[in-house]
């Protein structure tokens, strides 16, 4: 007997022991090895006994350390195969559960619903239109008379022909949100602090960045002390609140010709971090916002008079904030309802 | 508008980078699409602008519709001399890169001008100038070229030149192809013709209004000149006009005709009365310049009504009060002298002359802007309107379609939004052809008619999914509907495969009409309203058989079903599977809501009995008969009638069927016994043995 033997017996039994599946192969090896009788370690002791005297103290030492090993490994493998062995009535946790079929909300919906809460929480009271409009409250009213040259910015879809409409027979799909602003002054007398969420139309192709179809919120404030410090002041938070972050606001002079004077409002870019990139022109800004101090030419077609009354009103299109927010490059998405791009939104 | 930096340069000095230069007019109101730098910029050799070779750029801005005076070199300039407080350079009769060549008002210059129509045509200068007609110095086609002109010829391009420089547009007509030498400013005669620069034959109406010669017409007024008085290379001598029409006519002549030139952009949105002389002026200096020809003594000019200098008042107190700042008076003054206009004092603030090229500021607050614009907003303090009364209440639709919303994503459909406008053929398989609202100008043939009906889009959605390998689709959709009789709010749903949720426990189950009719209820539910379905009067797209028109108030208010298989085909989905669709009239179901508060019942103090029956019947008796029977059998201690099972087979003969009730009787004063319940249940077989031959199983 030798030390080489030893080493044999302990690789021989690491080999079985890999196969043992159940208890029984787990008594059938221990009977093997360790077994009173004809255990293999047993009979390898027996030989010690008989084995040269100077070698008698390495070899015996030997033997005792591959038994305590094995008696070890057995133990360890006894313990693995009684936690493999399931209680009762269990099941296998790692299964999927029964979800509830809860379904998704529209991306343009949970965008609406913030901007409608931020507002909500800064005292605006949330109105809706109508969606096809009659001429006079589209644009007469709001200082854009027949042939003005504003009415190229808004390229309209026309009715074929008239239907019912709101106190006037209905003639195009409206171009923005700011009828209702008409329609909210012509029935109520300040203070005003409305904001109106809706769908618009234009006539503009289907493409990465336009749809015929988008959403706007349109906001009026009218009272006797409304500054545009007050519009800088209401907007600024609006964006800060809607973009989670104390992004940068940017307020420049523009043209509407129901506002005077007319504000565009911007926030650094949030593909860059307003440093410049393709997406804002290498500006660092994004248009967000178009607003300004309701024109006089509006409260006299509504009955306000301009001299008691100032007022700010501002649009912001639902779509441009969901493209910003969430990062998407293609408008159609919006409206294409595939569900692989629904279920990407909270339930 | 595409500027050439050095070009600004020659009539405001300052020297910062172009780009730098951009983003401050685009801070100003104007705002800069790009900045180019052409290699092939010829630098103007008389420029008194040291321009460093290589550093010139292409500045091109949009112009907002109120500004036409700012399209043009001078107007951008004079807005750059405001923002940085610097002086503006004027063009003048002394000499110089900024020349005039004075002209004197003198009518014998070798042509006749008859202005006839004023209103159409408020101003009209007109020069004579003896031409050499050649190609432009290379600077100046260089110039043209930069702001996206093609040049011409030396005559044309100084005209183009001068439009682009101080927003004057010009035509140059040969003399000698004017017959009679006399130039006519009037409307056009019915079914006259032009063939225009262009080439293009265009036939005018009486209400356009045109330069004629003692003939014919030479020009559309404001918008193109003619082929027949072009300046060719033979010309020897051209009249240049220089006026001012009406923007109203212009616009319209300029849409009617679908021409829509560098001239029509300009006068549509209002040209500066004040200039038509002084462009003659530059444009014969420009021509002597270059050595393209050489003015006659004189020009005309036709102004019959000469406008009087606007004057408006602007209060200091205004300004504040829509600014939210006061702006100190030196800045105000600063401002407007520095864009043109003239402020003089007045006990509440300035007298202010309004000068002819700024059309766009007719009263007090296009001041208060011109002041806030170039003080600059980001110097506005931001400040919070007070709040003084409570915000009235939202509009109710908004609350109710929260509540339908959240019905829908609980039943496990997800939210589609979809077009309002859809294609003609299939909003005709959901609605009377005449009360189909087609658009008067569409986009295309996809979007030609307002939708009479939610589901088209859906069903457009449902196969777009399908079409990517997705089998059970759920989708609802809140919105509008448009037709002859106006607009209305509805939700709709549609429902493709599993019922459920997909599991690996269990066996799949397909979408049928009761999964939409139980959403149907929910939906009834959550708008305290009761809806009852009716089995006739249903809409052609749904299948006979299973179907339901859905009444709220006894009021049709929608309808639920399967899809008929021909509009399955229409939709682009395969017909011989089974779509479950469902619309409601939102308005509709208003008008029949319970409005009555909620109050709570109190709970039963007593137990209830429940007991089942199972009864053979005609397999065609409607569950609703069965249930009324039994309520008018049984005494008022029955509370709820349950069906928990239909079967149809093996040990029920052909014909009938087998109908399983849970019926729960209860009474608010006491325990009931089962003697009592024993005998309600004899009188209720009995009596569904009476009406319906109803055998007990």
């Amino acid at each position: 007997m030798t030390d080489a033997d030893i080493a044999q017996l302990r690789t021989e039994f690491q080999q079985e022991l890999a196969r043992v599946a159940s208890e029984s192969d787990l008594q059938a090896i221990r009977d093997k090895y360790l077994g009173r009788k004809s255990g293999a370690v047993t009979a390898l002791m027996k030989a010690v006994s008989t084995a040269p005297a100077d070698l008698k103290p390495v070899l015996g030492k030997l033997a005792n350390e591959l038994k305590q090993e094995l008696e070890a490994l057995l133990a360890e493998k006894k313990a693995l195969l009684g936690a493999s062995k399931a209680p009762v009535g269990a099941v296998d946790i790692s299964l999927p559960g029964r979800t509830p079929p809860i379904g998704h909300q529209h991306p343009l919906t949970i965008v609406r619903e913030q901007i409608e809460g931020i507002f909500t929480r800064m005292g605006y009271q949330v109105l809706e239109g109508p969606e096809v409009e009659d001429d006079y409250h589209n644009f007469e009213a709001l200082n854009m008379p027949a042939e003005h040259p504003a009415r190229d910015m808004q390229d309209t879809l026309y009715l074929d022909g008239e239907i019912p409409g709101q106190g006037r027979p209905a003639t195009l799909l409206r171009t923005h949100t700011s009828p209702m602003q008409i329609r909210y002054m012509e029935t109520h007398q300040p203070p005003v602090r409305i904001i109106v969420p809706g769908k618009v139309y234009r006539r503009d192709d289907l493409d990465l960045t336009h749809t015929p179809m988008f959403q706007q919120v349109e906001g009026l404030v009218v009272g006797e002390r409304i500054t545009l410090a007050d519009l800088k002041g209401t907007l600024t938070t609006f964006l800060h609140e809607l973009f989670e972050n104390r992004t940068q606001v940017l307020f420049r002079p523009s043209f509407f010709p129901y506002t005077e004077p007319s504000v565009e409002v911007f926030i650094g870019c949030v593909f860059c971090g307003a440093k410049g990139c393709p997406v804002c022109k290498r500006t660092g800004w994004l248009e967000i916002l178009g607003s300004g101090m309701v024109h006089p030419r509006v409260f006299e077609a509504v009955g306000y008079d301009p001299e008691r009354y100032t007022g700010f009103a501002f649009g912001v299109g639902i779509e441009r904030v969901a493209l910003l927010k969430y990062g998407v490059d293609d408008i159609r998405l919006f409206y294409e309802n595939d569900l692989r791009f629904l279920e990407q939104f909270p339930l | 508008m595409k500027i050439l930096a050095s070009w600004l340069r020659e009539f405001v000095d300052v020297a910062v980078p172009p780009e730098e230069l951009g983003q401050a007019l685009s801070m100003r109101g104007f705002e800069l699409a790009s900045v180019d730098r052409p290699s092939s910029i010829v630098d103007r050799p008389s420029s008194i602008v040291g321009q460093p070779s290589g550093s010139d750029a292409v500045l091109d801005f949009e112009i907002t519709a109120n500004r036409p005076d700012a399209l043009s070199v001078l107007g951008l300039a004079r807005e750059t001399a405001t923002i940085y407080s610097t002086p503006l350079r004027y063009l003048a009769t002394n000499g110089g890169p900024l020349a005039l060549k004075a002209l004197e008002k003198k009518e014998a210059i070798g042509v006749a001008v008859t202005l006839e129509a004023p209103d159409l045509c408020p101003r009209y200068a007109a020069a004579v100038v003896d031409v050499t007609v050649g190609p432009s110095p290379a600077w100046l086609a260089s110039r043209l070229q930069a702001a996206g002109v093609r040049p011409v010829n030396n005559v044309v391009d100084v005209t183009n030149y001068v439009l682009l420089e101080i927003g004057q547009p010009m035509h140059a007509f040969d003399l000698a192809r004017l017959a009679g030498s006399a130039l006519r400013i009037r409307r056009a005669t019915k079914g006259e013709t032009i063939r225009t620069l262009d080439g293009t034959d265009r036939v005018l109406t009486p209400d356009m209004l045109v330069i004629a010669d003692a003939e014919k017409t030479q020009a559309v007024a404001g918008v193109m000149g003619g082929g027949h008085s072009e300046v060719s290379a033979a010309t020897k001598t051209v009249v240049l006009e220089s006026a001012c029409f009406n923007p109203k006519s212009v616009r319209l002549t300029s849409k009617r005709l679908g021409l829509k030139t560098e001239a029509s952009a300009r006068f549509e949105r209002g040209a500066d009365i004040g200039a038509p002389v002084n462009g003659l002026e530059r444009a014969a200096a420009l021509l002597e310049e270059i050595g393209a020809g050489r003015v006659r003594a004189g020009c005309i000019d036709r102004y019959p009504s000469p406008a009087d200098a606007r004057r408006l008042v602007l209060r200091r107190a205004r300004l504040a009060r829509v600014l939210g700042q006061a702006v100190p008076d030196s800045d105000v003054e600063r401002i407007l002298s520095s864009l043109g206009f003239a402020p003089a004092t007045h006990q509440d603030g300035w007298s202010i002359t309004v000068p002819t090229f700024r059309v766009d500021v007719s009263r007090e607050i296009d001041l208060v802007e011109e002041v806030g614009r170039h003080y600059g907003y980001d110097r506005l303090p931001a400040t919070f309107p007070a709040l003084d009364s409570l915000p009235g209440r939202p509009d109710a639709r908004i609350a109710r379609d929260r509540v339908v919303r959240r019905v829908l994503l609980a039943a496990g459909l997800s939210e589609a939004l979809t077009f309002t406008f859809i294609d003609a053929p299939m909003a005709a398989h959901f609605s009377d052809g005449s009360a189909i609202v087609p658009i008067g100008n569409p986009l295309s043939a996809q979007f030609a008619v307002l939708r009479p009906s939610l589901l088209p889009g859906l069903l457009t959605a449902v196969a777009h999914n399908r079409h990517r390998q997705r089998q059970d689709v759920r989708l609802f959709e809140i919105g509008s509907r448009v037709t002859r009789a106006g607009e209305s709010r509805g939700v709709a749903l549609a429902w493709i495969g599993e019922a459920g949720m997909s599991h690996w426990s269990g066996a799949r189950r397909n979408a049928d009409f009761f999964d939409v009719k139980g959403v149907v209820e929910g939906i009834g539910e959550a708008l305290q309203t009761t809806f009852t379905f009716k089995a006739d009067h249903l809409p052609p797209y749904l299948q006979q058989g299973r179907a339901a028109v859905v009444l709220a108030n006894a009021r049709p208010a929608g309808s639920v079903g399967m899809l008929s298989s021909a509009i399955m085909a229409a939709a682009g989905l395969a017909a011989n599977e089974d779509i479950y669709v469902a619309e409601l009239d939102l308005d509709a179901i208003e008008g029949a809501r319970d409005a009555t508060p909620l109050t709570v019942k109190p709970l039963p103090r007593y137990p209830s009995i429940a007991r089942d029956i199972s009864i053979v019947v005609d397999s065609t008796l409607p569950a609703e008969t069965v249930r009324g029977t039994i309520r008018l059998s049984a005494p008022g201690t029955l509370v709820t009638i349950r069906e928990f099972d239909r079967y149809q087979g093996k040990g029920v003969p052909d014909g009938r069927v087998s109908l399983s009730l849970r019926l729960t009787f209860r009474s608010s004063e006491r325990t009931l016994t089962d003697a009592e319940v024993d005998a309600a249940m004899k009188a209720i077989l009995g009596a569904l043995h009476d009406a319906h031959n109803a055998v007990q199983r």
